[in-house]
């Protein structure tokens, strides 16, 4: 049995009468299909009877095809001008190279960890390390309590982006139990727990995040993050601390 | 052109066409609410949703492209009984798109005679599994409605051509008038097709000597009258908006002189003429994957060189093999050569080469003697198919809204679905509820699909800068602006939020309203 072009074609103008029909009789359906629009909900009247005022808003204006703009190493600028160096008492080194470092997401080799302190902090594959997504921490160790006056963090910065759940914390223990004390936390929505910052998101640039931590004593150090607007895993170039040892 | 055949496809061809509609819909409708809107898309939906809610719908000659993609899902709102505009999501605007995408291999057994039977199965297989095919079939965008009509206009010729009826002839004309009504390009298919006409005519008479100079049809005047009549009654009833927007009609020609303007380079969408040839034939950015659809050109340029050779043919029309190809490639040139490029528009041109690969790929196969041979070609070309459907899969689901997907351009990132769920759940803390104010201030209105996302929300101001008086409970503020709304500690800049590669978006709450938020959503365990 084969199809022939007469019933095909019978069928086919059928459908291109009933498609007409359908055409012609449409902008009569919306009186006949939709539903009793229910009353709106009246405003609640103050205690002197008034009532807010109801304005309808007008709709947006419509856009064409926005430009399309490709990823890459364009980031918007924060500032013309270059950051302005942050005083701090003389003879500081940058003590992360000599610390333990070890990380939230045991995936992570030592091998790659070591790229956190190696000086290399190039925007290039190579030069980043991935760790898994969620709530993840880097963490140093220094070996004995150490006065810390600054943190540079490099995350990717290999296109425009922006790390959430940003939290730079220290403590007297590994663990993070003992005196805790948080020098940096952008995370205002607490989506990490670690509770509300009141710092800001910034966007990843050349320059790293610099974090003024004021002289605070500490042996460990920890790094949070939470993904960025452009992946949910967490990406790191590089890290400095800036200290001496404690008194 | 001889008397019309009466057989179109055999039942185990049909079978395989259909079974191939199968595919294409098992391709495409999966995670249909995977990638976000789109800026065009919300801006598609939210005309719609005037249109339903009984704001009605004016053509507008300088954007957006014509009606019947918005009568079309109103069409099926109704039959369908949805439920509010409020509560109709992506998934159901999107279907619209995929239907009528996999309605292009529906009308393939109409042109079975034309390419041939078993090139018509080959032409349904790669129609299913192109990438192109396949992810823009799940844009609400007018691309696939253009393409659909167009090849509805085209089979419907053809067939007129065949028989001579008149129902073919309306029905031609119904497609081209849609076609109208769809997109303004469809001028270049327009331009296209006649030209293809000709120099195919032209061939046969100066040029093939294999078969008799063929002598000009006899044109039927009032089939011909008949069918532009269907046109013009289309053209009447959707541009008028069904007789409310009388100025419709003239603003229906008036689109072309800013239309040309951006052909001529005012836009931002200006790209080099290797621009479609480079995303179907070898697309590959760092870390992404490798990208082509190089076999279906591949075997289109066969199937071309079979219709003008006359080799492998068996049963399609030389002819038509022959128009096929003088149109699919005067199409290619046409967009290539207009600076004003988006990658969508190559769906025109490339479902013309899909159906020439058809041909190729059947006439590859007969063209091959020895038995072990043609089986393994034929494993191969199946290899192929599997390896296009595979791309599709992934710029579906994995790179859906990935730069490093050839057919992504000015996506809306995921990241802004973030932004979303924030204000939901902002207007759910506060005692506004959705009566929540929330003002809008982005850079040239860049707000888009925001007014999408947040419909539900009843008090929203959209401005394109930033007024003296700024503040509200919730501010969505364009990073370039530089904000700081919450230098004066009234307000807390809760993040930033990416809309588009490039583009982010500041969110400011009011104080108040942040704490309430946080002390109904603690933090949850990752």
């Amino acid at each position: 049995m084969k199809m022939t072009c007469n019933s095909l074609g019978r069928a086919l103008a059928l459908s291109f009468r009933l498609g007409l029909a359908l055409v012609a009789i449409t902008p009569l359906l919306p009186q006949c299909l939709r539903a009793a629009e229910t009353p709106k909900d009246k405003p609640a009247a103050s205690a002197d009877g008034m009532v807010p005022l109801d304005i309808k808003l007008p709709a947006p204006a419509f856009k064409g095809t926005p430009k399309d703009l490709q990823v890459g190493p364009n980031v918007e600028p924060v500032s013309d001008k270059p950051r302005a160096p942050m005083m701090v008492p003389p003879g500081l080194k940058n003590i992360a190279p000599r610390s333990k470092v070890t990380c939230s997401d045991k995936n992570v080799t030592a091998e790659n960890l070591a790229k956190l302190t190696d000086g290399d902090k190039e925007a290039s594959d190579q030069s980043i390390i991935f760790i898994h997504k969620g709530t993840q921490w880097v963490q140093m160790d220094f070996g004995s309590p150490q006065e810390i006056f600054a943190v540079v963090i490099w995350h990717a910065h290999n296109m425009a982006k922006v790390y959430h759940d940003v939290i730079v914390q220290v403590a007297d223990d590994a663990d993070f139990i003992d005196n805790v004390r948080t020098v940096f936390n952008n995370d205002s929505g607490n989506s990490s727990g670690l509770g509300v910052g009141t710092d800001r998101e910034y966007f990843e640039t050349y320059e790293g995040k610099l974090i003024n931590a004021k002289g605070v004593k500490a042996r460990y150090i920890r790094f949070y993050s939470k993904g960025s607007t452009e992946s949910a895993l967490n990406e790191y170039t590089e890290l400095e601390v800036w200290g001496r040892p404690a008194k | 052109m001889g008397k019309s055949s009466r057989r179109l496809l055999p039942v185990s061809n049909l079978f395989l066409v259909l079974l191939a509609a199968a595919a294409a819909l098992a391709l495409r409708c999966p995670s249909l609410d995977r990638r976000p809107m789109h800026n065009d898309e919300a801006v598609n939906a939210i005309k719609f949703g005037q249109l339903w809610t009984g704001g009605g719908y004016k053509y507008d000659p300088n954007e957006h492209h014509g009606p019947s993609l918005y009568y079309a899902t109103l069409a099926v709102a109704r039959l369908t009984s949805a439920p509010d505009f409020e509560h109709v999501g992506e998934v159901k605007l999107r279907l619209i798109t995929v239907l009528f995408g996999v309605g292009l291999i529906v009308l393939l057994p109409l042109v079975a005679d034309g390419l041939g039977r078993r090139a018509a199965v080959w032409a349904a297989c790669l129609t299913a599994v192109s990438p192109a095919m396949v992810f823009y079939s799940q844009y609400y965008i007018h691309e696939m409605l253009l393409v659909f009509f167009t090849f509805l206009a085209l089979a419907a010729g053809w067939r007129y051509w065949k028989s001579r009826k008149l129902g073919w002839a309306l029905l031609a004309g119904a497609g081209v008038g849609l076609m109208d009504a769809t997109k303004e390009t469809f001028v270049l298919t327009l331009a296209a097709a006649p030209l293809a006409l000709a120099v195919n005519w032209g061939w046969d008479r100066w040029v093939d000597a294999s078969s008799p100079a063929p002598r000009l049809p006899r044109i039927n005047v009032k089939h011909i009258a008949a069918g532009l009549a269907v046109w013009f009654i289309l053209w009447l009833v959707l541009f008028s908006s069904f007789f409310s927007n009388w100025p419709g009609l003239l603003d229906s020609f008036r689109t072309y002189l800013p239309w040309l303007h951006r052909a001529e380079g005012a836009s931002p969408h200006n790209h080099p003429w290797g621009f479609y040839l480079h995303r179907l034939l070898f697309f590959h950015v760092a870390k992404g994957l490798v990208w082509s659809e190089g076999l279906i050109f591949a075997l289109a340029v066969i199937g071309a060189y079979a219709g003008f050779a006359r080799k492998g043919l068996a049963n399609a029309h030389a002819g038509f093999v022959r128009f096929l190809a003088l149109y699919s490639f005067a199409l290619a040139a046409a967009y290539s050569f207009i600076s004003y490029k988006t990658p969508w528009c190559i769906l025109s041109f490339w479902h013309g080469m899909i159906l020439l690969a058809g041909v190729g790929a059947a006439g590859l196969l007969r063209r091959i003697r020895r038995r072990l041979l043609r089986l393994t070609i034929a494993l191969l070309l199946l290899a192929g198919v599997a390896h296009l459907a595979w791309q599709a899969w992934q710029a579906s689901t994995t790179y859906a809204a990935d730069g490093r997907n050839p057919y992504v351009y000015a996506q809306t990132s995921p990241d802004l679905l973030r932004l979303v769920h924030q204000v939901e759940a902002l207007a759910q803390a506060s005692p506004q509820g959705r009566d929540l104010l929330v003002k809008v201030m982005t850079l040239e209105g860049d707000c888009w699909p925001l007014p999408w996302y947040l419909r539900n929300l009843q008090q929203i101001r959209w401005l394109d800068r930033l007024p003296a008086d700024p503040y509200a409970p919730v501010m969505i503020v364009s990073s370039q602006f530089h904000a700081a709304l919450d230098e004066k500690k009234t307000h807390v800049m809760v993040g930033y939020f990416q809309l588009r590669p490039q583009v982010f978006l500041e969110l400011y709450v009011d104080l108040g309203l942040w704490k309430d938020y946080l002390a109904k959503n603690p933090p949850k365990p990752d």
